[in-house]
This record gives structure tokens, C-alpha cells and sequence, in this order.
């Protein structure tokens, strides 16, 4: 009994041995910062100074009240619905359409559709930087050959979002549609013949049998939209517009980074950091509710 | 059964499309940097060059230290690389083999630092490797990503796809864990691991955000960082730079990703399903 637990107690040790140095590294570079950002949130303070000013909530009201901090949160929200739209609905219409209704060539779809996802955010700034280029780039030509000027789009209100979501989705959309693919493909195969034998009209079948039975992959690819969304664009925001036209393109994550490297403001920088907080702890509870219960209650 | 081949075909058509979408942009961008600023002005929509040239490679050799901009960027990669792949391979180990409540507790406190954005770490960090005096320093780049969440998760996705019996026959021999993890885990699992690791790699190649705040002599530039500085708001006037440029930071990932992509893709393609 006694050598029994005690083998017990050694494997518990190592248990927590071996997760020790990915605990101590998120310890150091990603809990102590979420503390420190709380922390700075409610001083004044330039990064640099040795002196920082207790100030309260007025940091927060300060961004609260700030003109731009409805327009910040339109922009985010625009961002928001474009990346699910390009990499969350349409990823999951063609996995499903690869999953059932073609047999030939998927494995050509597949790498074609994932090779973006492998490439860097800068490379991608910089081929639609040509693409969409107003002046010389082959969009405008084409646009041209139609008798149609192509917008400047870097200083258009709304069309910048609009690009700039493009070229981050151009990434994003090829690990969604992986992973989506393998869950809609675990759908037993009957159930869709039987569906389609009785005749049931396709969307039916997408809305009935696909979507319920693929629920927990699919909200997984919701929550990694958001947030891997509004993450990769700061890249083309900072190369391409760094914001702009005026605060045309800054989203809640851009705006934390200008506040704090371009007007050295730790304090509402931290403030805005806090706000994107909120919203990706409502996508944590949606993962844990949704996507992480299986694990929960095995065993 | 005719429409059934023409919707067949549209459907093929569609897909077609979608994959030009996706594949062409990178097509043109490597024969585009081949072009002069004159051919890439005038035919923007043809894809070969009038005239093949190397100029636009030699120019970027003339404005940038090149070879030490590629040398800081592999050791960057290969150190992230290499410290995520042995950290997460221990976790997955210990998160599936030797699982009791309190590491369950610890695999739900590491799912949240997926949820922990960018913007709640950047100042902090910064602050925190500029005291210990690694701003500017490749150093400082790699330190705060010597782990990797999602590596964890893949890696504890295809570890529990390994027979308990075989784990199981090896414990009752009292093989040491960590020669189980050796000798049984990583070698059954080696495709995984092996993909793992190249994501980990490409993901450090492709980085911008950290390094850009970290480093700031050219010296010490990464790839993309130098890919940067050769474009601005209304797109650079010297487009077919650019295009090389663009082509030198897609180079080494794109050929990882030809000769890895089954194994990549397949280890993706785990990561949404839970459970």
C-alpha cells in the first residue's frame, strides 16, 4: 500500500515538474503583465518618468468620454463582422460543400486554400499594398478597362476597414477552413445520404444536421476569428495605415499600442487594454461552456 | 443527371476561384520581383516579365544588411522553435499521461492565456525587458515566447490518440516517464511533433509585432522588420522592390509549407476538435 502511494506521489510531482517551465514562463510574460496592466490603468504615467501619479478611474473615464472612443469601438465591431463573414461563414459553407459534394481534388483545395496561412501578416501588407494600389496596381487596371476609377481606399472611411480586413483574412481563412473541415467530416456520411435520398433542400441539411452536429468545432472557430482576427490586423493597420485616415482603421487592440508608444499615455493605453480584456473573457466563457466541456466530465 | 454535372461543374468552378483568390497574389508577387518598376507600372495584369532581372534582389543586398537580417531572424526562430517544441511536449506529456485534478486546473489556466490579447501584455513586457536590459536584443524578442498554448494543445490532441495499452505495458515494467516520452511517445507521435515544430518555427519567421517594439537598429532587424521599412501608407513608389522583398520574407515558409503540408495541415485540422 505505502509503495503504491508513494509511486503515487511521485507521479503527482512530476506531473506538476513537467508543466513548471510553461507555468513560469506564462507566469512571468502573461499573468504578472494582465496584473501590471490593471495596476498601470489607474496611474498617470509616460513610460519613462520615475514618478507615477495615482489618478483612480480617471484614466477610464478619460477614454470613456474621449471623442473617438465610440468611433474605436464601430471600427472594431466592422471588423469583427467582416472576419466572420470571410473566415467563419464562407470557410464553413466550403468545408462543407468539400466535405460532401466534391471527391475530386480536394486535397488541391486544400493546400491552395491553407498556403496563406503560412505566410507572414508583413508579406501579406505588402502584395496587397500592390494589389490595391490605386494607382499602378492591377485592380485599378482592371477597374479601368471598365471605365471605373479604383477608390483610394487608404483614405476612405469604412473601404479601409474593408482592405485591411481582406488582407488579414487572407491569412485566417485557411486554418478555419481546416479545422472546420475535419469537424463537419466527422459528421457520419449516412446521415447526410439519408437527408438527401428523402429530398431535403441542402440548406435544410446545413441547418439541421451540419451546424448541431459540428457546433463545438464551429464555436471554436468563432472565438479564434475574433480574437486571432483583431489581433493580426494591427500588422497591415501599423504598416499600411498606422490608423488612419484620421482614426479611420484603429481598432480596440491599435489603439492601445498608440497610446502608449506614440503618446506614451501607459495609463489610458492600459485602460483600452482592459476593455479588450472584457470582451475576449465573454469568448473564454463561450470556449469553457462550449467547446472545453467534453474534456470537463470524461473520465 | 445533367444538372446534377453542370452543378457539379459550377460548384469546381467555384472552388477554383476560390483557390486563384488565395494562390495567385503569391504567384505574381514572385514573378513581379523579377520585373522592372517599368513592367510592373505598365502590365500590371500580365504575369511574366518582359524581361527577366535580378536588379531588385541586388538593391535590397546594396540598402540592407541582408545576410545578418536573415542570420538574426533563424536564430530567433530556432531558439523559439526549439524551447517551445521541448516545453509543450513536456506539458502534453504531463497533461495526458500523468493527469490528475490539480494539472486539469492548470490546463484550464493555460487556455486563458489564448484570450490574453496582444494589447494587455505589450507594455508590461516591454517595461519588463527593458529592466532587464534585452530591448534591442534578439534576446528580448524570444524570452516571453519560450511557450506556446496552441502548441500544447495539438501536441496533448495527438498524444492521447496513442494506445493506453502501450503506455500501460511500459509503466508496469517501471520504465522511467521520461524514457516513455522518449522512446515510446515522441517517436508514435513524430509526424505531429514534426509539424508542431515547423508551425513553430514559420509562426517566429512571420513575426512583427514584438520584434518591432524590442528591436531598433537595423543590425538587429528581423525579416519582416526590414520588409517594413520598404513601404508605406499609399503603397511605396519603388513597387518592385516591394515585390522582392516580399518574395525574400515568403521564401523559406512557403517551401516548408510544400514539402510539410500534409503533416501540417493534418495537425491543424485537430486543433478545433475538443474532447
Amino acid at each position: 500500500m505505502r509503495r503504491i502511494s508513494g509511486r503515487k506521489k511521485r507521479e503527482k510531482l512530476l506531473a506538476f515538474v513537467l508543466l513548471l517551465p510553461v507555468l513560469i514562463v506564462f507566469s512571468v510574460f502573461m499573468f504578472w503583465p494582465l496584473i501590471q496592466t490593471v495596476w498601470l490603468s489607474l496611474y498617470d504615467w509616460n513610460m519613462v518618468s520615475p514618478e507615477k501619479h495615482f489618478v483612480g478611474f480617471a484614466n477610464y473615464t478619460a477614454i470613456f468620454q474621449d471623442g473617438s472612443f465610440v468611433q474605436i469601438l464601430k471600427n472594431t465591431g466592422l471588423y469583427v463582422l467582416l472576419f466572420l463573414a470571410i473566415d467563419f461563414a464562407v470557410p464553413y459553407l466550403v468545408s462543407c460543400i468539400l466535405a460532401f459534394a466534391v471527391k475530386k481534388m480536394t486535397a488541391f483545395y486544400k493546400s491552395a486554400l491553407f498556403l496563406p496561412s503560412l505566410l507572414s501578416l508583413v508579406t501579406a501588407a505588402l502584395i496587397f499594398s500592390w494589389l490595391f494600389n490605386p494607382i499602378a496596381g492591377p485592380l485599378s487596371k482592371l477597374f479601368a478597362l471598365f471605365g471605373q476609377r479604383f477608390p483610394n481606399w487608404a483614405q476612405t472611411n469604412g473601404l479601409v476597414i474593408v482592405v485591411l480586413s481582406i488582407i488579414t483574412s487572407w491569412k485566417l481563412f485557411g486554418y478555419n477552413l481546416i479545422v472546420l473541415l475535419a469537424g463537419v467530416s466527422s459528421i457520419p456520411l449516412e446521415l447526410i445520404e439519408t437527408a438527401r435520398l428523402e429530398k431535403t433542400p441542402p440548406l435544410e441539411v446545413f441547418f439541421r444536421i451540419i451546424l448541431p452536429l459540428s457546433s463545438s468545432t464551429g464555436i471554436y472557430t468563432l472565438i479564434i476569428t475574433i480574437v486571432w482576427g483583431l489581433q493580426w490586423v494591427f500588422t497591415p493597420i501599423n504598416i499600411l495605415t498606422a490608423g488612419g485616415p484620421d482614426k479611420g482603421s484603429l481598432n480596440i487592440i491599435y489603439e492601445v499600442y498608440d497610446q502608449a508608444f506614440t503618446f506614451f499615455n501607459t495609463g489610458k493605453a492600459s485602460a483600452w487594454g482592459l476593455v479588450t480584456l472584457l470582451l475576449f473573457s465573454a469568448l473564454l466563457f463561450l470556449e469553457f461552456r462550449y467547446v472545453e466541456k467534453g474534456i470537463y466530465y470524461e473520465n | 443527371m445533367k444538372t446534377d454535372k453542370i452543378g457539379r461543374a459550377a460548384i469546381h468552378l467555384l472552388l477554383l476561384c476560390l483557390s486563384a483568390c488565395m494562390v495567385l497574389p503569391v504567384v505574381f508577387t514572385v514573378f513581379s520581383s523579377f520585373k522592372s518598376v517599368n513592367d510592373i507600372m505598365t502590365n500590371p495584369l500580365r504575369l511574366l516579365p518582359e524581361r527577366f532581372i535580378l536588379d531588385n534582389y541586388r538593391t535590397i543586398l546594396d540598402r540592407v544588411p541582408f545576410g545578418v537580417i536573415i542570420l538574426n531572424t533563424v536564430a530567433i526562430a530556432l531558439t523559439v522553435m526549439g524551447f517551445k517544441l521541448v516545453t509543450s511536449c513536456l506539458a502534453a506529456y504531463s497533461f495526458v499521461f500523468l493527469r490528475n485534478r490539480f494539472s486539469d486546473a492548470l490546463y484550464f489556466l493555460f487556455i486563458c492565456t489564448m484570450f490574453i490579447p496582444l494589447s494587455v501584455t505589450m507594455i508590461p513586457n516591454y517595461i519588463t525587458i527593458s529592466k532587464m536590459g534585452l530591448l534591442d536584443r534578439l534576446m528580448g524578442v524570444a524570452l516571453p515566447q519560450l511557450c506556446d498554448a496552441m502548441g500544447i494543445f495539438l501536441l496533448r490532441q495527438h498524444f492521447r490518440g496513442i494506445p493506453e495499452s502501450l503506455i500501460e505495458a511500459a509503466k508496469l515494467e517501471k520504465t522511467p516517464h521520461l524514457t516513455i516520452l522518449f522512446k515510446i511517445v515522441l517517436p508514435v507521435a513524430k509526424p505531429a511533433v514534426i509539424a508542431t515544430g515547423i508551425i513553430f518555427f514559420v509562426n517566429s519567421w512571420n513575426e512583427y509585432v514584438w520584434p518591432k517594439l524590442v528591436l531598433r537598429t537595423e543590425g538587429n532587424y528581423t525579416l519582416p522588420l526590414a520588409a517594413q521599412a520598404f513601404i508605406g501608407a499609399e503603397g511605396s513608389a519603388d513597387l518592385n522592390i516591394t515585390m522582392a522583398m516580399a518574395t525574400a520574407t515568403l521564401a523559406i515558409p512557403l517551401v516548408l509549407f510544400l514539402i510539410f503540408q500534409k503533416f501540417i495541415i493534418g495537425t491543424f485540422a485537430s486543433s478545433g476538435i475538443k474532447g
